[in-house]
């Protein structure tokens, strides 16, 4: 929403608490948020007189707001980025220092681990920590959609997860996911809340999807975990759609889905 | 940024004479604009990003949503597709009815994108590239795209323009490329004819850059006199002879020989 560069009086009425709503609603875009600023832009125009006496102070506050929501993006970019750089060469601490005290870590249909430590302990399920010789697990973070609350305390993220598996004695893995994901900041640091890995496809290298394709993994029997998976589903040839964390960038409407049908999981 | 907000405030505050006022006002009106260039740019990768996301899952009515009423859309070489339901149109017909079908990876992972905003704020254009990663095998388009900025502040898809580059089957481009998509390959029909036409891998065509060389600021102009499309690896004899076949002003090649009577 609404940045209107030709407007004279775009960002001279907006009060900071509006900033706030304002800063968000370019990226979140919801239709509330839209309708509010309509309103506001509208009564700006209306009254041009007020417009031109908006103070340099509440001007700050907006900037100020605006620039904070962008470095929050950004240091959630960096954080993403990091936990993919570690997870790649087993460095589980790291990882788990990454999530928030309570944080949650689900990937694909191992059950959901609470907790740092937790979380620290279920990753020697992916290899010992910093993995083996002959070991290759690449997770590579792309594509992010990152959507920062108004209030900059929680955000959302959506990104693209190819991965490359290798283990000695084993043919090479292709891998694809999605993760949707949630965050939080404490103390100022923004910290994983939620990560969520939804494997879409793995297959072996040589074989190809038509002919090799593998399944997720289920709950570990040796370390099972807290709570079983939020959303049961088979990776392909089956073809499920992980949930939009972000409204439509264009409509500013939830992304409804029609899940295709699964026998097994139970939808029709 | 900050101390410079500050200063700027205590400027203005310290000494409101008409012209200082009008100066930090300006200063004000400076930075406005920086920050909210900064917010389109997250804006036009966030709709480029949604787009290859609609695409994976076979989203077609949320992903023709991303366009403006008026947007054109030209993928491979089929044509040029005119109006928002005409996207849709394409994209179902095509591509099946909305929806994610058992048996279908379709993946658009859109990466490396360059975005650029016009100096009004109101147009904006993107390079970036979709590795596909398929059932079928392994593909890369190229997309040079512009975006424009509506009177209600939310930026759409004005044109989409995805050049292939190469695409394979799983034994790989070593193996096997396949050719562009043609206008008749399937339907439906396009509104106009491609706006260029080219050879996809192992030919080697540039899909024109929307912006200068970043630190010469020339803009990169292609050299039709050694490149272009080409049907067979470079330095062999076929790829020397057919340099000079059917080249257009553009320096790109027909797909095939007009026909003959």
């Amino acid at each position: 929403m609404t940045h209107l560069p030709n407007n004279p009086v775009r960002g001279e009425l907006v009060e900071p608490r509006d900033a706030a709503r304002r800063g968000a609603a370019i990226r979140a875009s919801t239709s509330s948020a839209r309708t509010a600023i309509l309103a506001v832009l509208a009564f700006a125009t209306a009254q041009p007189a007020l417009a031109q006496n908006a103070s340099p102070e509440s001007r700050l506050a907006d900037f100020r707001t605006r620039v904070e929501r962008l470095e929050d993006q950004d240091q959630i970019e960096l954080l993403q980025a990091s936990y993919g750089y570690y997870f790649d060469k087993g460095l589980w601490t790291e990882v788990a220092q990454l999530f928030s005290a309570d944080g949650r870590f689900e990937y694909g249909q191992r059950g959901v681990y609470i907790g740092r430590e937790r979380i620290r302990r279920s990753l020697l399920l992916f290899g010992p920590e910093g993995l083996s010789p002959g070991r290759l697990n690449n997770h590579m973070q792309l594509q992010a959609i990152i959507t920062v609350a108004p209030d900059g305390r929680t955000a959302t993220a959506r990104w693209q997860g190819m991965v490359m598996l290798a283990q000695p004695g084993v043919n090479g893995q292709w891998g694809v996911g999605v993760y949707e994901n949630q965050y939080v900041k404490e103390a100022g640091v923004w910290k994983i809340a939620s990560l969520h890995f939804y494997p879409m496809a793995q297959t072996d290298y040589d074989a190809g999807w038509m002919r090799g394709a593998t399944q997720m993994d289920g709950p570990s029997a040796l370390f099972p975990p807290d709570a079983p998976p939020t959303e049961v589903y088979r990776s392909y040839p089956s073809n499920y759609i992980p949930p939009f964390s972000y409204p439509h960038p264009v409509t500013g409407e939830p992304i409804t889905l029609v899940q295709p049908r699964d026998d097994i999981a139970g939808r029709e | 940024m900050r101390t410079i907000l500050v200063g700027a405030l205590a400027l203005c505050l310290a000494t409101p004479t008409t012209a200082q006022e009008q100066s930090a006002e300006a200063t004000l009106d400076a930075l406005d604009a920086r920050i909210t260039r900064l917010e389109d740019l997250n804006q036009i990768e966030r709709l480029q990003r949604a787009y290859g996301y609609f695409v994976d899952k076979g989203q077609w009515t949320h992903l023709s949503n991303l366009f403006a009423d008026d947007a054109t859309l030209e993928i491979g070489g089929k044509g040029i597709f005119v109006g928002r339901p005409r996207v849709l149109e394409y994209m179902q017909t095509a591509f099946g009815p909305d929806g994610a079908s058992p048996g279908v990876l379709a993946n658009h992972m859109q990466f490396q994108t360059v975005v650029n905003v016009s100096a009004d704020g109101r147009r904006a254009w993107l390079r970036g590239r979709a590795f596909v990663m398929s059932n079928a095998g392994w593909g890369l388009p190229l997309y040079e795209d512009e975006f424009e900025k509506g009177d209600d502040g939310v930026w759409r898809i004005s044109r989409l323009t995805g050049p292939f580059t190469m695409y394979t089957n799983w034994q790989g481009w070593g193996e096997n490329a396949l050719n562009n998509t043609w206008p008749d390959k399937f339907n439906p029909p396009p509104d106009l004819p491609p706006s260029t036409v080219y050879l996809t891998y192992p030919a080697y065509y540039i899909a024109p850059f929307h912006y200068p060389n970043p630190v010469t600021g020339e803009p990169f102009r292609p050299d039709v006199g050694t490149v272009g499309a080409y049907h067979r690896p470079p330095g062999t004899a076929e790829q020397v002879e057919s340099l000079g076949l059917g080249r257009q002003a553009d320096g790109t090649q027909a797909i095939a020989l007009p026909p003959q009577e």
